[in-house]
């Protein structure tokens, strides 16, 4: 049995493992040579030193880091209570709350975002809102905003916030709360005291996924952001498709890559439990 | 009685601001007005109409069709050895070999996307479609070796052992034996695949050409230059289809504990 085993291991891994490789690890250490390639084929700096040090990708990448806090202490701090509220309701009625959770994830991401078109378009609810109580006169211009990019965001990724402190909440027993409550504890002083500290593992997960999928995100920065609030993803559609320039592309991608791979390495290393 | 109100009102908000604007989408595509203006004046059904007569949209819709269910069988199919192997293997590499088979899931879409493009079609004169078919089940196999290492982690090893000492091999064994008890996590791997690469845009981005695009990037396509509801009623029909499916899922499989 044992010999057996170890002689197919490899056939278990051997297709998909070729997959990957050939279709995945192969073209990005490709863009990844690429990108240190100077004249001549001799290996340099030169593309990230030029490129790092241009304002608008300066601006660029600093705007994305920020979106991507941003977007993660928000969705912390609405899913926190939310969470909470769903952890502790009863079977049945969780699950349809859940699969109402999951449903965004599930929808295309360009029906998604085309909702914030109608709430904040020219003629979207919002400006005819505010129009018809007189507020404003002429349509404010709410869409191409950071603020639209925000919330356009925070909707795509509140559900993984949810679905992760949900499943951390689950585990924590009930008993251990009513002790609290029963020895005096008011419930905001149980909640955290208990609640928190002991699905620290949950939102340490959630938001790392929540800032990833953010400063990564395309669609919704570019229907909600356009040219006139670039993130790094649309950023490196713009060199690619618009000015065609492969080294800029590179050096963006690279970048993007290296943010996420690090972030997904260091979540395994601290909490092996969890990933 | 104060904090289970503010509990009640947080809930209330999350759910208001996640599936909310979804009913103002519904709302808008049965406008008449041939820009989309909120509230919608007058009803017509002429959008639903038009998503059916434009050709772009059942062109693209075939192509993103054929790409998910190829490239998420494809993805199975390698993906369920590989969970098989980390759920009932123990091997010293087997960290790395979780790393490689997530990574696809961790790094940007976008990027993986300008990577083919770069290295198969412009260098590797590649077809576009073999691009999208190749990137799509890239991203794909994270989701599959995941689904199906959970389903595996939840069947007791043992019945299997047990075929393989009554005298089954272990290959009959898994068709026999394994295989049908984790029916609901690989059919829940196929539909978490399936809408994944049928809702892709990053990979798919910078991957489309004359003639060949995918439904999600057709309609980015259709809303730089035209602002009619058509983009409204192609979104109903699309959530409408989704909560169909996500129910459904949900009821026979329990789908949610595998996203």
């Amino acid at each position: 049995m044992e010999l057996s085993r170890r002689r197919t291991l490899p056939l278990l891994l051997l297709p998909g493992t070729l997959c990957v490789g050939g279709f995945f690890v192969l073209p990005l250490a490709f863009i990844l040579r690429e990108s240190f390639l100077g004249e001549g084929g001799r290996m340099t700096l030169s593309l990230y030193v030029q490129y790092i040090q241009d304002p608008k990708f300066y601006r660029v990448f600093l705007r994305t880091l920020k979106f991507g806090l941003l977007v993660t202490l928000l969705s912390a701090l609405i899913s926190y209570p939310a969470s909470y509220a769903i952890a502790r309701t009863e079977r049945g009625k969780k699950s349809i709350l859940m699969s109402i959770v999951i449903l965004p994830l599930m929808t295309s991401p360009v029906a998604r975002t085309y909702a914030w078109i109608v709430i904040l378009g020219r003629f979207g609810l919002i400006n005819q809102t505010a129009r018809a109580l007189g507020v404003i006169q002429e349509p404010l211009r709410l869409l191409y905003t950071e603020g639209a990019v925000v919330v356009g965001l925070l909707q795509l990724f509140l559900p993984l916030m949810v679905l992760n402190l949900v499943s951390a909440m689950e585990n924590i027993p009930p008993e251990i709360e009513e002790a609290a409550q029963s020895l005096g504890a008011p419930r905001w002083v149980s909640f955290l005291k208990i609640i928190v500290p002991l699905s620290a593992d949950g939102l340490v997960m959630g938001s790392v996924l929540v800032f990833t999928g953010s400063i990564t995100a395309y669609v919704t920065p570019a229907i909600l952001g356009g040219t006139k609030v670039l993130t790094l993803a649309t950023l490196l559609q713009q060199e690619t498709v618009v000015f065609m320039n492969w080294g800029n592309a590179t050096v963006i991608s690279v970048v993007m890559t290296g943010m996420a791979l690090l972030l997904y390495l260091l979540l395994r290393k601290t909490r092996p439990k969890i990933s | 009685m104060k904090e289970s109100r503010f509990l009640l009102f947080s809930l209330v908000f999350l759910y208001v601001f996640l599936i909310g604007p979804f009913f103002l989408i519904f709302l808008t595509s049965f406008g008449s007005e041939s820009i989309m203006t909120f509230p919608p004046k007058g009803f017509s059904l002429r959008w639903f109409a038009k998503v059916f007569t434009v050709r772009m949209f059942l062109d693209s819709f075939w192509i993103s069709l054929w790409i998910g269910i190829l490239s998420t069988l494809t993805a199975l199919i390698l993906g369920v050895p590989v969970a098989y192997a980390l759920v009932r293997h123990s091997f010293p590499a087997k960290g790395v070999v979780e790393v490689v088979f997530s990574s696809p899931a961790v790094v940007p879409g976008i990027v993986i996307g300008f990577a083919l493009l770069r290295f198969f079609i412009l260098m590797g004169n590649f077809p576009l479609v073999t691009g999208l078919f190749l990137g799509h089940t890239v991203i794909l196999l994270p989701y599959t070796v995941r689904v199906v290492s959970a389903a595996l982690r939840n069947f007791d090893p043992s019945v299997e052992e047990a075929a393989v000492s009554l005298g089954a091999s272990p290959f009959r064994a898994f068709f026999l034996v394994v295989l049908p008890n984790i029916r609901a996590g690989v059919i829940a791997a196929f539909i978490l695949a399936f809408i994944t690469s049928f809702n892709n845009v990053p990979i798919s981005l910078l991957l489309t050409g004359p003639g060949i695009a995918t439904l999600p990037i057709q309609m980015l396509i259709y809303m730089e230059y035209y602002f009619d509801p058509t983009i409204a009623a192609l979104s109903t029909l699309l959530i409408l289809l989704t909560i169909l499916i996500v129910q459904g899922a949900e009821k026979a499989l329990g789908i949610s504990q595998y996203v």
